[in-house]
């Protein structure tokens, strides 16, 4: 549990968000995550399957094949398989093989997000993921975006645990509040959540919100920041800005699924409490977008470092408390998984 | 301005919506936040401070299920010995309201595909988690659970819905637990957890030195007993802040560290609750682990320290 080998490994037991709900249809769609290939569709009822995707007569992925009613039927064999992940149909005999079957895994969906339970099964229901109502709730409005990074799942933590780095990163983009020394870190911890804020000193908004908000670019607000480390795979943060007639709030959520030691999904979306409307988000999300790719870059350069050159002895300073904390977290999962 | 980071555990006051008597001399305590909102998850194993008064804090496992995020449950036994902590508990009625910190973990259950729970009175409450959830996982597991008598062990209820995976040792009936039955032969691939009087502790702690390392997880709520006569001062580096301090022979690391601002979490200050865990960077002379958490392994390995109580020989890298 603690030591810091094993900087590569992550807990298998949590949620993971392997999709976007929108991306789900009667086309089965395939992904990888925690070292597996996954499938998932939807069924007649609406609800999302996860299985194995692999059909279990030849190594061929089922998301190649097609889906029928409650069924996935492989695109080579013709074996299907109904949503518990059991073969029930073979096209060359009446008999259906005995015990031929594919992993079948729990699923929710919640925040328009596909959350999967790759670990041990009896621990799914007893550690729900963490909820996200402002993903659906009306009075936020939500973009965003999804991709692979080739990067290890820490470092990606890593970067969410410091955002004194996004000053640095996109000038443009950044509060102007970041530029400056930042101030007292706070954070907060329980057993297996990490959450942290700073009140920065009042401070402009950055131009392009001042522009879509009708507001001043030039008189300063107070401004602050939160954190939060929620599950291996669930970030929320948020950063608000005190006007006199009321709060404007960012809510930035990233949910991250190890694909491998080298690869993970990232799902990043940028939920908003002002500037209501199609004008104000075709501004931000190409803004964001932006962003999101260049730290996509930065991770996947550090992670190829990393592979050629090992990890190094990082020299941490005084933002990087959070990090470490989540740091020793993930660890003690890791370690608690045997 | 500091710009020191400030680092704190969960804190709250929670509302007492159940207070029962368990068993002779024991109080069950159900709390939950006052506007009903859920508590931070846990994991099997987990404690808890409450803080009864400015000095008294005392630490007391999660023995409700995790799944529950609305409520906690602690279980206290009144001690006759008690320095005041489990006297306060057990004078809280429902609809009181306690301060409550944490919670965390350093009995966690490590995944295994068999348990051997070994329970003396009070140190029950962990394993009730434990067993639910070795239980759902379908892991092999049996619990042995000893105490004064019928009347005085808690949560007989809950636990006679296990069978005869449950063995209950009440000493006026069966006499003492059988450690040699239990521990005598060692059993690869099986996971020791036990929580109990110190005498119980120690006993199991011996008998499973013949089993491989990392079998044996025990909680300890009690300090071990220390001989501070012969410490010293040594120099301490603290990584990331880049102070260098003296620890004198009479201080703690954590004092010092308190003192110089730079911000430590810290609550029993004896060793047991693990809450000053700390990494060690770099370690010139010996490290005297004083502490009832880590294991011998950990202990070699010096990854880490419990500054409340642990010393160094020489010069010592923290990173803070
Ligand atoms: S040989 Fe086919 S079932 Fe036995
Ligand atoms: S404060 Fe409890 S172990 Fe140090
Ligand atoms: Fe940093």
């Amino acid at each position: 549990m603690r030591g810091r080998g094993d900087t590569a490994g992550y807990p298998r037991n949590a949620w993971y968000a392997l999709a976007a709900a929108d991306e789900i249809g009667a086309e089965p769609y395939g992904t990888r995550a925690l070292d597996r290939p996954v499938v998932l569709f939807r069924a007649t009822d609406g609800t999302v399957v996860a299985l194995g995707d692999r059909d279990a007569h030849r190594p061929y992925p089922l998301s190649l094949g097609r889906v029928e009613g409650d069924t996935i039927v492989s695109g080579y064999s013709g074996f299907a398989y109904d949503r518990t992940g059991a073969c029930v149909r073979v096209p060359s005999q009446e008999q259906v093989p005995y015990g031929a079957r594919v992993p079948s895994y729990p699923v929710r969906e919640e925040g328009g997000l596909v959350w999967v339970w790759l670990g041990e099964r009896s621990l799914a229901e007893r550690r729900l993921p963490a909820p996200t109502p402002w993903l659906t709730d009306p009075a936020w409005e939500t973009f965003g975006g999804q991709w692979e990074t080739a990067a290890n799942i820490r470092l990606l933590q890593d970067n969410f645990g410091d955002i004194t780095h996004v000053a640095v990163v996109d000038p443009v983009l950044a509060p102007p509040a970041l530029s400056g020394v930042a101030p007292v870190l706070e954070v907060e911890l329980t057993e297996t959540t990490v959450s942290f804020h700073r009140d920065w000193p009042a401070a402009p908004v950055p131009g392009w919100q001042a522009e879509l908000t009708g507001g001043s670019a030039t008189e300063a607000y107070p401004q602050r920041e939160e954190g939060a480390f929620l599950s291996p795979g669930l970030w929320a943060d948020r950063w608000d800005v005190v006007l006199p007639d009321g709060t404007q709030t960012f809510r930035f959520t990233h949910a991250i699924t190890p694909v491998d030691a080298r690869h993970t999904r990232h799902l990043w979306r940028v939920s908003r409490n002002f500037a209501p409307g199609e004008h104000a988000t075709a501004t931000m999300r190409p803004m964001f977008e932006s962003y999101y790719r260049k730290v996509r870059e930065i991770l996947e350069t550090m992670q190829q470092v990393i592979d050629r050159d090992g990890y190094g002895e990082d020299v941490n300073v005084a933002a990087d408390l959070a990090v470490l904390q989540v740091r020793r977290i993930m660890r003690r999962w890791v370690a608690d998984e045997g | 301005m500091t710009t020191q980071p400030i680092v704190r555990e969960f804190e709250a006051d929670l509302r007492v919506v159940e207070a029962n008597s368990g068993a002779t001399d024991v109080v069950v305590l159900d709390l939950a936040a006052p506007d009903g909102t859920d508590l931070p998850p846990w994991t099997p194993g987990a404690h808890v401070d409450l803080v009864l008064g400015d000095d008294l804090v005392r630490q007391y496992s999660l023995a409700g299920s995790p799944a529950d995020r609305g409520r906690w449950r602690v279980g206290v036994l009144r001690t006759p010995d008690s320095r005041g902590g489990s006297k306060a508990v057990h004078e809280i009625a429902a609809g009181d309201t306690v301060r409550v910190r944490g919670p965390r973990n350093h009995f966690p259950m490590v995944a295994s595909p068999r348990y051997l729970f070994i329970a003396g009175g009070i140190g029950i409450t962990p394993m009730l988690p434990m067993i639910e959830e070795a239980e759902a996982a379908g892991a092999d597991w049996r619990l042995v659970y000893g105490g004064r008598s019928r009347s005085s062990m808690a949560f007989l209820d809950e636990l006679s819905a296990y069978g005869d995976k449950v063995t209950l040792v009440p000493q006026d009936e069966a006499g003492m637990l059988d450690l040699d039955g239990l521990l005598g032969t060692p059993e690869p691939g099986t996971l020791v957890y036990t929580c109990g009087p110190t005498g119980l502790l120690d006993a199991i702690e011996q008998r499973c030195e013949a089993w491989p390392s990392g079998s044996l997880h025990l909680e300890r709520f009690a300090a071990k007993a220390v001989d501070s006569s012969g410490d010293e001062e040594f120099e301490l580096v603290l990584a990331r802040s880049g102070l260098t301090l003296t620890v004198p022979a009479d201080k703690s690391v954590y004092d010092v560290c308190k003192a110089a601002g730079v911000s430590v979490v810290g609550s029993c200050l004896e060793g047991v609750c693990g809450t000053c865990e700390t990494e060690i960077v770099e370690v010139d002379g010996d490290v005297d682990h004083r502490d009832s958490l880590l294991n011998d392994d950990e202990k070699e390995a010096n990854d880490a320290m419990m500054i409340c109580v642990s010393r160094c020989s020489g010069r010592l890298t923290l990173d803070l």
